[in-house]
């Protein structure tokens, strides 16, 4: 029987490692899209201020 | 139509009904408040003040044509099972730097109430850590090695910690279905602080079972062991109107339910093959882990065509909450910046319509008090810029023209508006009276005394958190990062100085509101002052607000009898902290 008044006495760690371990039955989560990355992408591109690349006229 | 039909149409008259009465409401108060702010000479303050109040009262409306709806019907009738059920179940407890003496006695008390079903077996519960407190971090271990012990639980319970809190709360689920979850054809997740009757989880389960559609079952948590004057406030609105207006959105819903992130069941195979999130692209605030992933997931699960449901009737199922109101805002700070970070997500592909919507209405509950504020804001300095009042303005008549006065049109507004806050809850009190609910508050008279203190309560604290609700918006707006901070539980009390030190900054502005109104539009300081005045002493309230309460008002169905997993929870707790308190003196 543990005492666990006196947790020094064990190497909790390892006994909490051990007897917690999760089963071990993997499931896949596939990443879902949420970023509509082509209309970002696409249409906002067009309004956004291009200030620092603009070529000079003139001289 | 089909049968399978019918439901889906009411959701849809549901949807048409609330929000044309929202609107015409908006629209009336626009017209009201025009012609009323025209009584001076018209101006381009009185158009945007009028913009304001539809934009104001349309969100009002929604909220009070909600409850309506919620009154008109009855939670749906649902085929009772009685038989075994034969599905795992893993009952999943994320925490994070929490008092593991408290959430391990919940966990033992739930497990106990598991088993007197006869179904113990068929659940397991994980403990999934995310505590980046090593101290507390070594008192889970040991308290986790006492669980199994007092529980007989191995191999039925489980304790992980992560190294890397990566994804936060969503990125902890998804650690453990990514290691465990085919173990298990459903999980129930719950938060540290919840606590479920073990025939609620079994209900859960066979209602799971009942519809291989249902991707998410969300039950309505109900606030419980609330001690200070806000808490038991709190505590009473919940466990009074929330199923009235749960059971509005859900007739609204449809399909397309809510996820408020824990006391909810969900089909594993489901949920993984939906709700892994993506990193948002760019930085926090707006950018980065999704925070508020709850209603996110739901929308992934409704895009996946999975149903996503909330039963009100499902009783047995608790949480806790704040204890004060900073404590209230600070976990408002955190939602306020997941709800708009929810609008880099409104054109996701696939999304259903409503998902979109609700998306939507959880940005709008945070920017909506920003319009009452650009309202009063506007109204102070509405006269640096109205014309001049022409008492002339008809060509060759020699005689002055008196604008007709439209204060009563103001007066009509502000009685719409006031209608629109109080007749929702009142309305539910007679429905309550009518149907023998009052019963589980105290009895009629003590549930409408405790309706009106409540609405007075919650009219003097709306300023209060208008302004909080603000400052969050406007931070999240400039791009700060209100971070993961653990929840404070247990005793809330706050010094006069606490509350000082978090709400000097109300005080300054109300004080800064009313002078300029004086200044500018002293006939506004009466209309001002049920909003200034409690910013003004919003350091008294708040203090005032977090001591413990012990009025016969606001008593809700858990204080007159405890819940049987509650009583179970406190006597492993007492025992507990009686073990915890002799070893730390031996």
């Amino acid at each position: 029987m543990m005492d666990l008044a006196k947790p020094e006495q064990f190497d909790l760690d390892r006994l909490a490692e051990e007897l917690g371990a999760l089963p071990d039955a993997p499931l896949a989560m596939p990443v879902q899209q949420l970023e509509s990355r082509p209309v970002t992408g696409g249409l906002l591109s067009l309004l956004r201020p291009r200030f620092g690349r603009m070529g000079k006229a003139g001289h | 139509m089909g049968a399978a039909d019918a439901p889906q149409t009411r959701v849809y008259v549901t949807r048409t009904l609330t929000l044309t009465a929202s609107l015409l409401a908006a629209g009336l108060g626009f017209i009201v408040f025009l012609q009323f702010g025209a009584s001076d000479g018209f101006d381009a303050f009185d158009v945007l003040r009028a913009v304001l109040i539809f934009a104001s009262t349309f969100w009002l409306a929604w909220g009070a044509f909600t409850a309506l709806a919620g009154l008109t019907t009855r939670p749906p009738a649902v085929p009772r099972d009685a038989g075994p059920i034969r599905a795992m179940t893993a009952v999943l407890v994320p925490v994070y730097n929490e008092d593991p003496v408290a959430t391990f006695a919940r966990i033992a008390a739930m497990d106990a109430s598991l088993r007197a079903t006869g179904f113990g077996e068929r659940f397991h519960f994980a403990i999934l850590s995310d505590t980046r407190n090593d101290e507390v971090a070594a008192r889970e271990r040991i308290w986790f090695l006492r669980l199994l012990a007092d529980t007989h639980g191995e191999g039925r319970m489980f304790y992980r910690r992560r190294t890397s809190n990566k994804g936060r709360k969503a990125g902890n689920i998804e650690d453990f279905i990514k290691r465990a979850g085919a173990a298990y054809k459903y999980a129930i997740i719950l938060d540290a602080d919840s606590l479920m009757e073990g025939a609620t989880m079994v209900e859960m389960v066979r209602r799971m079972e009942a519809a291989p559609d249902l991707g998410l079952l969300q039950t309505l948590p109900t606030i419980i062991r609330a001690k200070s004057r806000f808490g038991r406030t709190m505590q009473f609105a919940g466990s009074f109107y929330s199923p009235i207006f749960a059971r509005g959105l859900a007739m609204m819903q449809g399909r397309t339910g809510p996820f408020w992130g824990h006391n909810a069941i969900v089909r594993m195979h489901a949920f993984a093959e939906s709700c892994a999130l993506p990193e948002l692209s760019g930085k926090p605030p707006f950018g980065g882990h999704i925070l508020s992933h709850d209603y996110v997931e739901a929308a992934l699960l409704a895009r996946a065509g999975w149903t996503v449901r909330v039963d009100d009737d499902l009783t047995g199922s608790y949480e806790e909450a704040p204890e004060n109101i900073i404590d209230h805002a600070k976990r408002d700070r955190r939602w306020c910046q997941g709800n708009l970070q929810h609008s880099r997500l409104l054109l996701a592909p696939g999304l259903k319509a409503w998902s979109r919507f609700v998306f939507l209405q959880g940005i709008l509950a945070y920017i909506a008090p920003g319009f009452w504020l650009a309202f009063l804001a506007a109204s102070i300095a509405a006269p640096l810029f109205a014309p001049p009042i022409d008492y002339f303005p008809i060509e060759y008549w020699p005689f002055p023209v008196i604008p007709v006065s439209q204060v009563s049109k103001a007066l009509g507004l502000a009685v719409g508006i006031g209608g629109l806050l109080f007749l929702p809850k009142m309305l539910i009190l007679l429905d309550a009276a009518l149907r023998g609910r009052t019963r589980r508050f105290g009895g009629t008279i003590r549930a409408l005394q405790s309706t009106l203190t409540e609405l007075l309560f919650s009219s003097i604290t709306a300023p209060i958190f208008l302004m909080f609700q603000t400052r969050s918006v406007l931070q999240v707006l400039r791009g700060a990062d209100g971070g993961w901070p653990a929840q404070t539980r247990g005793d809330g009390t706050l010094s006069f100085g606490d509350a000082w030190a978090a709400s000097h900054w109300i005080v300054t502005t109300g004080g800064v509101v009313l002078v300029m109104a004086q200044w500018l539009s002293p006939q506004l300081v009466p209309w001002l002052l049920p909003v200034a005045l409690p910013m003004a002493l919003a350091p008294v309230i708040i203090a005032w607000s977090s001591r413990a309460s012990t009025s016969a008002l606001f008593t809700v169905e858990t204080e007159l009898a405890a819940a049987p997993v509650m009583l179970l929870a406190d006597r492993t707790l007492t025992r507990w902290q009686d073990f915890e308190a002799d070893a730390t003196a031996a």
